[in-house]
């Protein structure tokens, strides 16, 4: 028994494999409706900024670190994107060239404090929620347009009614499939190279599992744990740029509210918050479950839209639960106890 | 002499300087500021802060964390309109806050303490699951329209302009600080947070206190949703979202260490009083009330950092004074030091 | 002095007879008597792996015993868990003390007494006046020295009417001015008719305190008695195995010829944090052994070659390189690698698979690739390991914790020399190993010194030093006082060097 539920446990994706496709088995069953493949795209690209940023917090996870600052920057990107285009009359693409940079600057400070004074990433982070979402709203102040309106009519749009440009990131197709999903494809594949084939992803898994041998076999690990909050406010400003182009506004309070979607699709995806687990394919399955039972309980089981927090909750909080017991970890608090 | 150097040394205290450092500033910005009924509301507003602190404060000190209270607080002060609506008196409504957060807070410190799950996923978890509940009970309506006697409290003074909550959020700090540094038990939490294994090894019950730790915050949540409901008269069903981050941020302030074993209940509720009052200081020192993140944001990390450099400095200093009393020349120093 | 100080009772406060335990195949306890009375002083002295925490965790009820019984007072004494050995008067004063760094003194002492709070401080002020004590109880534990820390868990101790206190080497981290602090307490204790275990590496000490010394080996004690009955050099004599002087200078291999060789490595008047002034040169194709007791200054001194801790003055040269203070890294890059003496904590990356393992070392060279893994590879160099040093894995994707610790050790190993060093470095290379593994990594360390490599080799185990060290050197309190060549090497001396005596053996460079 034991034996059967570790090997389960070993291939988690397998889990969440099976699991996905029962959400499809049992929503595709309760209503047709729900197998359109354009609706189930569109699911995808209406939570793409989370699943985005989940890649490359997974990467921070794997680390042994948290990173919980990165929605703020996709406010912060968007609206310097926004006042960079309109206010300071720059080519679209040096605004969004531009932001990224910021977005790898703002990433890199956090990630400083973090690997070089060692104070912790959760605190670190929440500071940057804090600051960088404050800077947004300064920046929002440069614009001539008020805060809450947001910036926009962004290039552009043919007659014809086509996306060219910067729009085509949001609305645009690629072979009939949206840009923001080629892109998050794209995406997927950088990550799993990253992480999984590369010299500098076996070096994320040993920093995660052991910073001290990891230092002991000449790894630099501070500069290694620094370049995943980068990377991970990168992947922000990414999800920034596509959101803007998305909804044709450029505003600083994108992505609020995101922050436990995140850490919730990695966690969910097996990535161990101590570090040294995880993969980018459990990530991915992880947001996808969400992604679609987002779309398909509303769809076929009335769910209120507003009151998508509770089922994904209630699944987080079994699976913690389920693989901590299948872990032994009841089992051996109960012999503690009675030790 | 020797007790107040040691109060000089406390961590509340030079949260507290900072506090009334950042007072001062402003007041010399704009003395109109430093008004008694300006300062006194300072105060008064930092109420709901004041009581998320302490709570987590509990369940900081033990080392864990918990992310769910805001869900909490909007559930509880929900369930306080909802009463209200329906005519019900404020000792159900109190009954029945306090209840539903020492619940949420049980279950907490069941998956973090007895199944083990890390504290952030969990309540991660039960952060969306209460939020939940908020819609399903709301029907994913405000609350609203709950006049009556409950509304009338929320400005009521008690004296001298202090409002009957924020004095009793003072009594509940006041006891939880006397609870936590005066007494046999409240020291556990402490204990625990600060060397689980030396805890177990003289008694004390990890479980047990990280499970009351939680279920203390609950309770905690559950009285600042009252509180909520009460003074706004109308609660959505997105109250309370993100309250939890800035609690976190009052311990911080507070001088709570996030690792555990470090700070009190006093810092965590002058914490609460300097993020409740960045916007209004902003207002007098003339910057727009947008710089309040920001500045949030830098004041949070700077001390952290800090704190941080301070702490590893020590521990290394002690270790290399250790390291060196090794190779120390062995003549006799003279005379017995004990 | 020594003869029951009370001279009330015959019955002995502590007496331990015939406890064996062993953990698996290993026997770490053979058989244990022990006696300790009233007023008495019993010190115990063993080198590493000879059984004392062992028993001492048995007395504390941290480990129950396999066979053998524990008589306090004459009764029987049923000690299972902390608690009970704790209820019966028993008190461990760790080596780290285990206080709440972030509280008082005050608090530290009282946290998980059931008394009212002014009984307990009327009790703490009797105690500590008694034994004069001066301690302010409102510093916050963190700021305490070690010395102040032990007094602090002696006084924990008394206040749980702690009648036998074991103290775990308390003078390995204090000054000279905090041991003679120390002893007086002791003797206070001492006639308060407290009685006292006492492990100790220092045998200066023992002659200093003790009325009783034991001498454990291997889990059998060796040599037991009133403290006069015994010179030091009776003690060495029980510190070494029976058959010392049979098995010396039987080594087939060829002798260094040092006059031909140009040293790789120099060590010049190094001083760091826990050792100082320590110079030599290291030789390719030799083994140097350094010897010492735990807490000498060993590891402190290795590691800071390998760029883990700062150094404070004078030079490490490599190959004509000078490469003093540099981070690992570069260390790695120059030719030097390691072999950490905590393996779990330093050398495993425990969840991550023997081929991950054996090459972590190999991230910053092109051998495995310059910006892909190039995973093949990687499993070539680690299966070629595994074959050489015929490490026992099933696959080489198997996570490295599910593998003995024998064998955990030799990928460790694998994972130094993979890097091709000049020069490696091994801290007690087959601590907690087994006999089968510990003569395979021996063949390894043979093989390195035939193919030229200069092999540093930490070891508290004086009979590997023995066995294997061309040359060896002895750290005492963080400074060299012996370097011993081939010939001199015995167990005899290596071992009263390391305990700091015979210091008449000055060093020649």
């Amino acid at each position: 028994m034991k034996s059967m539920l570790k090997k389960v446990f070993k291939h988690w994706e397998v889990f969440l494999l099976v699991f996905l496709v029962l959400e499809f088995v049992v929503f595709g069953a309760a209503n047709p409706k729900f197998l359109r493949p354009q609706s189930i795209l569109n699911s995808i690209v209406n939570y793409i900024s989370v699943c985005i940023i989940a890649l490359f917090v997974t990467l921070v996870m794997i680390t042994g670190g948290i990173d919980i600052q990165a929605p703020s920057i996709i406010g912060l990107t968007s609206i310097v994107i926004g006042v960079l285009w309109s206010d300071a009359g720059m080519n679209i693409w040096v605004a969004v060239a531009i932001a990224v940079c910021i977005a790898a600057l703002c990433g890199a400070l956090s990630g400083f404090f973090i690997a070089y004074c060692g104070v912790q990433p959760m605190v670190v982070t929440l500071g940057g929620s804090f600051l960088y979402s404050g800077l947004a709203l300064l920046v929002s102040g440069m614009s001539a347009t008020p805060a809450y309106q947001g910036i926009s009519g962004f290039p552009a749009k043919t007659e014809a009614g086509e996306f060219v440009g910067f729009r085509f990131l949001g609305k645009g197709e690629i072979l009939g499939v949206p840009t923001q999903i080629a892109i998050y494809i794209i995406l997927i594949a950088l990550c799993i190279w990253i992480l999984h084939y590369t010299k500098y992803g076996e070096r994320l898994y040993l920093v995660g599992v052991n910073p001290q041998a990891a230092e002991y076999s000449g790894i630099n690990t501070r500069a290694v744990i620094m370049s995943t909050y980068v990377l991970s406010a990168v992947s922000a400003a990414l999800a920034g740029t596509l959101l803007t182009a998305n909804i044709n506004s450029a505003k600083y309070n994108l992505g609020s509210g995101y922050t436990l979607a995140i850490i919730t699709a990695v966690v969910l995806g097996g990535t161990l918050n101590t570090g040294g687990k995880g993969s980018i394919l459990g990530t991915v399955l992880a947001s996808l479950i969400i992604c679609i039972l987002r779309y398909g309980l509303p769809l076929c089981f009335d769910v209120s839209t507003q009151n998508l927090d509770l089922p994904v909750g209630i699944i987080l909080v079994l699976v913690v639960l389920g693989r901590e017991i299948a872990g032994q970890h009841m089992l051996s608090r109960l012999f503690k106890r009675r030790g | 002499m020797k007790q107040i150097q040691s109060l000089f040394e406390a961590r509340w205290m030079s949260s507290l300087i900072f506090l009334i450092l950042l007072f001062l500033i402003t007041g010399i910005a704009d003395p109109a500021f430093l008004s008694y009924s300006n300062i006194i509301s300072c105060f008064n507003t930092a109420t709901m802060y004041t009581l998320l602190a302490v709570g987590i404060a509990f369940v900081i000190m033990t080392g864990e964390i918990d992310v769910s209270i805001g869900a909490t607080l909007g559930l509880t002060a929900a369930m306080t309109g909802l009463i209200a609506q329906r005519d019900g008196s404020v000792v159900v409504m109190l009954l029945v806050v306090m209840v539903v957060g020492a619940v949420i807070g049980l279950v907490n410190g069941l998956g973090v303490a007895y199944f083990g799950v890390p504290s952030l996923i969990f309540t991660l978890g039960t952060n969306s699951v209460v939020r939940g509940l908020v819609y399903i009970m709301t029907d994913g309506r405000t609350v609203e329209n709950f006049g009556g006697t409950i509304a009338s409290y929320g400005n009521k003074t008690l004296f001298a302009q202090i409002t009957v909550y924020y004095a009793i959020a003072v009594a509940l700090v006041a006891i939880a600080h006397f609870v936590l540094t005066r007494t046999r038990k409240g020291k556990y939490f402490i204990a625990v947070g600060d060397n689980a294994g030396g805890a177990n090894l003289v008694g004390i019950s990890v479980l047990g206190t990280k499970i009351l730790a939680y279920v203390l915050c609950g309770l905690f949540a559950g009285i600042g949703g009252f509180v909520f409901a009460s003074k706004y008269g109308q609660v959505m069903t997105v109250a309370g979202n993100g309250y939890e981050m800035t609690a976190i941020a009052a311990c911080v302030l507070g001088g709570v260490s996030l690792s555990g074993g470090l700070g009190n209940m006093v810092g965590a509720a002058i914490g609460a009083v300097i993020m409740s009052s960045i916007s209004r200081l902003l207002v007098f020192i003339g910057l727009p009330s947008t710089y309040d993140n920001t500045i949030t944001g830098v004041m949070l990390i700077v001390i952290v950092v800090v704190d941080a450099l301070a702490q590893r400095r020590s521990i290394e200093m002690s270790r290399r004074k250790r390291l060196l009393s090794r190779t120390a020349e062995n003549t006799p120093e003279g005379g017995v030091k004990a | 002095m020594a003869e029951n100080v009370h001279g009330q009772s015959c019955v002995p406060r502590l007496q331990i007879s015939g406890i064996c335990k062993a953990f698996g195949q290993n026997v770490v306890l053979k058989g244990i008597d022990l006696s300790v009375r009233a007023g008495e002083v019993l010190a115990l002295i063993g080198g590493n792996g000879a059984g004392k925490s062992t028993l001492m965790k048995i007395i504390m009820g941290i480990y129950t015993c396999d066979r053998g019984e524990i008589r306090i007072d004459g009764q029987v004494a049923k000690l299972g868990k902390p608690a009970a050995s704790l209820a019966a008067g028993v008190y461990l004063v760790p080596q780290e003390p285990l206080l709440f760094p972030n509280m008082t003194v005050l608090e530290n002492i009282l946290m998980g007494f059931h008394e009212k709070e002014s009984e307990l401080k009327k009790r703490l002020s009797q105690h500590m006046q008694e034994l004069g004590f001066q301690l302010n109880l409102q510093r916050k534990a963190n700021t305490l020295s070690i010395a102040e820390q032990q007094l602090v868990e002696l006084l924990r101790g008394l206040m749980r009417d702690a009648r036998i206190l074991i103290l775990d080497e308390p003078t390995s981290a204090l000054t000279f001015g905090e041991v003679q602090a120390l002893f007086k307490v002791v003797q206070d204790l001492k006639r308060k008719g407290i009685s006292m275990i006492y492990i100790t590496h220092r045998l200066n000490e023992v002659f200093e305190i003790a009325t009783d010394v034991a001498i454990m080996r291997d889990g059998v004690i060796t040599l037991e008695g009133p403290v006069e009955n015994f010179t030091k050099d009776m003690l060495i004599a029980g510190l070494l195995p029976q058959d010392a002087d049979v098995q010396q200078n039987d080594r087939a291999y060829e002798p260094v010829r040092y006059s031909e060789l140009k040293p790789v490595m120099q060590v010049k008047a190094l001083t760091g944090y826990g050792f100082k002034d320590i110079t030599f040169d290291l030789y390719p194709g030799e083994i140097l052994g350094i010897a010492g007791v735990v807490g000498a200054g060993r590891t402190e001194l290795i590691s800071t070659i390998f760029g883990r801790d700062k150094t404070l003055s004078g030079q490490v040269i490599l190959d004509g390189k000078d490469i003093t203070g540099l981070p690992t890294k570069r260390v790695l890059e120059e030719g030097i690698n390691f072999v950490p003496e905590d393996r779990h904590r330093h050398g495993l990356f425990r969840i991550r698979s023997i081929s991950s393992n054996t090459t972590s070392a190999l991230l910053n060279s092109v051998k495995i690739g310059r910006i892909n893994m190039n995973r093949s590879q990687q499993k070539r160099i680690a299966k070629q390991y595994a074959d050489d040093f015929r490490t026992k894995i099933v696959s080489l994707e198997d996570l490295i914790g599910s593998l003995s610790g024998g064998n955990q050790q030799k990928v460790v190993i694998a994972r130094a020399l993979s890097t091709m060093p000049k020069v490696v470095i091994l801290d007690e290379p087959t601590r907690g190993i087994d006999a089968a593994a510990r003569s395979d990594v021996y063949n390894i360390i043979r093989q390195l010194k035939e193919a030229g490599v200069a092999v540093l080799m930490v070891s508290s185990d004086i009979e590997e030093v023995v066995e294997l060290a061309d040359r060896a050197i002895t750290v005492f309190q963080g400074r060299i006082n012996g370097e011993f060549s081939r010939e001199e090497i015995t167990q005899d001396v290596l071992t009263s060097a390391s305990f700091g005596i015979g210091q008449e053996r000055k060093v020649r460079v």
